[in-house]
């Protein structure tokens, strides 16, 4: 299953909609994540704050295939495609391992098979630089095999990008 | 001279960013605030005290490789802040992470930077710690130490009216030393950015760590998840299971 998760206006769904059989809109209405670690020692995989986000790990969990869609931000995820990046660290266990010769954590739901992200909006040279290294760690801290970036300097551009 | 510590971390208490903010500001000079960022309602006082600042501490730990979501949204308030006023105080920061290597912080400092570069603030530099969690196990274990040192010499000496100062002595120099290893990365670039701080000056990011080889690391960091997890309880419930159904 390919889950699409993009922060554009709700207009967007509809266009989006082809692209992945679930499609979730950032829309920033949800706690940022508060660092208790509950999702790993209380209650694996849920959080504790009672929001749209709270059985978000589920959702990311069934996915084989992630599709980011965000805004640029100084080489990063807009802050309300970050607010649920933070919010899925239940995907992954308490316990330690290796990856690419770094310690990572083990993965409760198992390898993936695809990262792809979508970065839109106007961009530094440093930025995009920034953009590579960070969507590489993203992938194998979740444990993608495969990792794909595109860039769009605008959000209209992205359809194009996109096809 | 005014320095702003500004804690990026989301926890009330115990948190490493704001112990981390703790230890430098003992060694800055001049005045000295400290602020913490949680969510929106602190941005506005946070702003104002940086009005005045001539430099600003980020202390912050690392979420999905990466500035803390919370965090971006003030960010962008004070790019605006910033650039609306004609502010231009210097930037530090101070990165912490959960995996022992450091250098897992390099994509959380490029964007501080290039938040920088589009605020038009100078960048002033900083460190990152690798395992930085661990600190917050230093700062309980070593005090407890020290006292059982000392209350096994009391404890001796009431007995037997020896008090084994030297081995006392010997037992803290040892736990001394080992603390001065584990911590010594910090020690050194923390010196060396408070050094920066001081003068306002600049300094490269520093990378470090806490000095434990990674599997030792590693299965203390297992242990103490295991042990939290039975108190927490969520040991008993499917701590490792797979959901990959409706759960
Ligand atoms: C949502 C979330 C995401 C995290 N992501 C990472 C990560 O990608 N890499 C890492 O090394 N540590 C990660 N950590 C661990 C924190 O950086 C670590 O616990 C840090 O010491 C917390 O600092 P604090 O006590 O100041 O909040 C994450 C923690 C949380 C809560």
């Amino acid at each position: 299953m390919r889950l699409l998760i993009h922060d554009l206006p709700e207009k967007w769904d509809e266009i989006l909609r082809p692209k992945a059989e679930e499609v979730f809109r950032a829309d920033g209405n949800y706690a940022p994540c508060q660092g208790c670690f509950g999702c790993w020692t209380k209650h694996p995989a849920q959080c504790f704050m009672k929001d749209k986000l709270q059985t978000i790990c589920q959702k990311f969990g069934k996915a084989d295939e992630l599709i980011i869609v965000t805004e640029n931000h100084y080489g990063s995820y807009s802050a309300a495609i970050k607010n649920v990046m933070d919010r899925t660290i239940g995907l992954s266990t308490p316990f330690m391992t290796y990856r690419k010769g770094l310690t990572h954590h083990t993965l409760r739901y198992g390898k993936k098979k695809k990262l792809t992200v979508y970065v839109y909006g106007d961009m530094t040279e440093d930025e995009k630089n920034t953009f590579r290294l960070l969507a590489e760690c993203n992938a194998v801290n979740f444990g993608y095999r495969e990792m794909e970036l595109h860039f769009a300097a605008s959000a209209e551009e992205l359809e194009g990008v996109m096809a | 001279m005014k320095t702003i510590f500004v804690n990026c971390s989301p926890k009330k208490k115990m948190s490493v960013s704001g112990y981390l903010n703790t230890l430098a500001a003992l060694g800055i000079k001049g005045e000295k605030v400290k602020e913490q960022v949680r969510n929106k309602g602190d941005h506005e006082r946070v702003l104002s005290q940086i009005k005045e600042a001539e430099a600003v501490v980020f202390s912050m730990p690392l979420f999905v490789d990466s500035v803390p979501s919370h965090i971006m949204n003030f960010l962008a308030d004070m790019e605006a802040f910033c650039l609306e006023k004609g502010l231009a105080p210097k930037v530090y920061v101070i990165a912490n992470n959960g995996f022992i290597e450091g250098r897992q912080n390099k994509a959380l400092m490029q964007v501080m930077q290039n938040f920088c570069k589009r605020s038009h603030l100078p960048f002033g530099g900083g460190i990152a710690v690798g395992g930085g969690v661990m600190l917050n196990v230093t700062r309980i274990l070593f005090p407890i130490q020290c006292g059982l040192v000392v209350f096994s010499s009391l404890m001796n000496g009431l007995q037997t009216g020896n008090f084994m100062l030297r081995e006392a002595l010997l037992a803290f120099i040892e736990l001394a030393l080992v603390m001065t290893v584990l911590h010594c990365g910090v020690l050194f670039f923390g010196a060396r950015l408070i050094k920066a701080i001081n003068r306002r000056g600049e300094c490269s990011v520093g990378y470090t760590r806490m000095m434990l080889p990674s599997f030792l690391f590693a299965l203390v960091a297992d242990i103490f998840f295991i042990i939290i997890s039975i108190f927490g309880g969520g040991i008993f419930k499917g701590w490792l299971a797979r959901k990959t159904e409706e759960q």
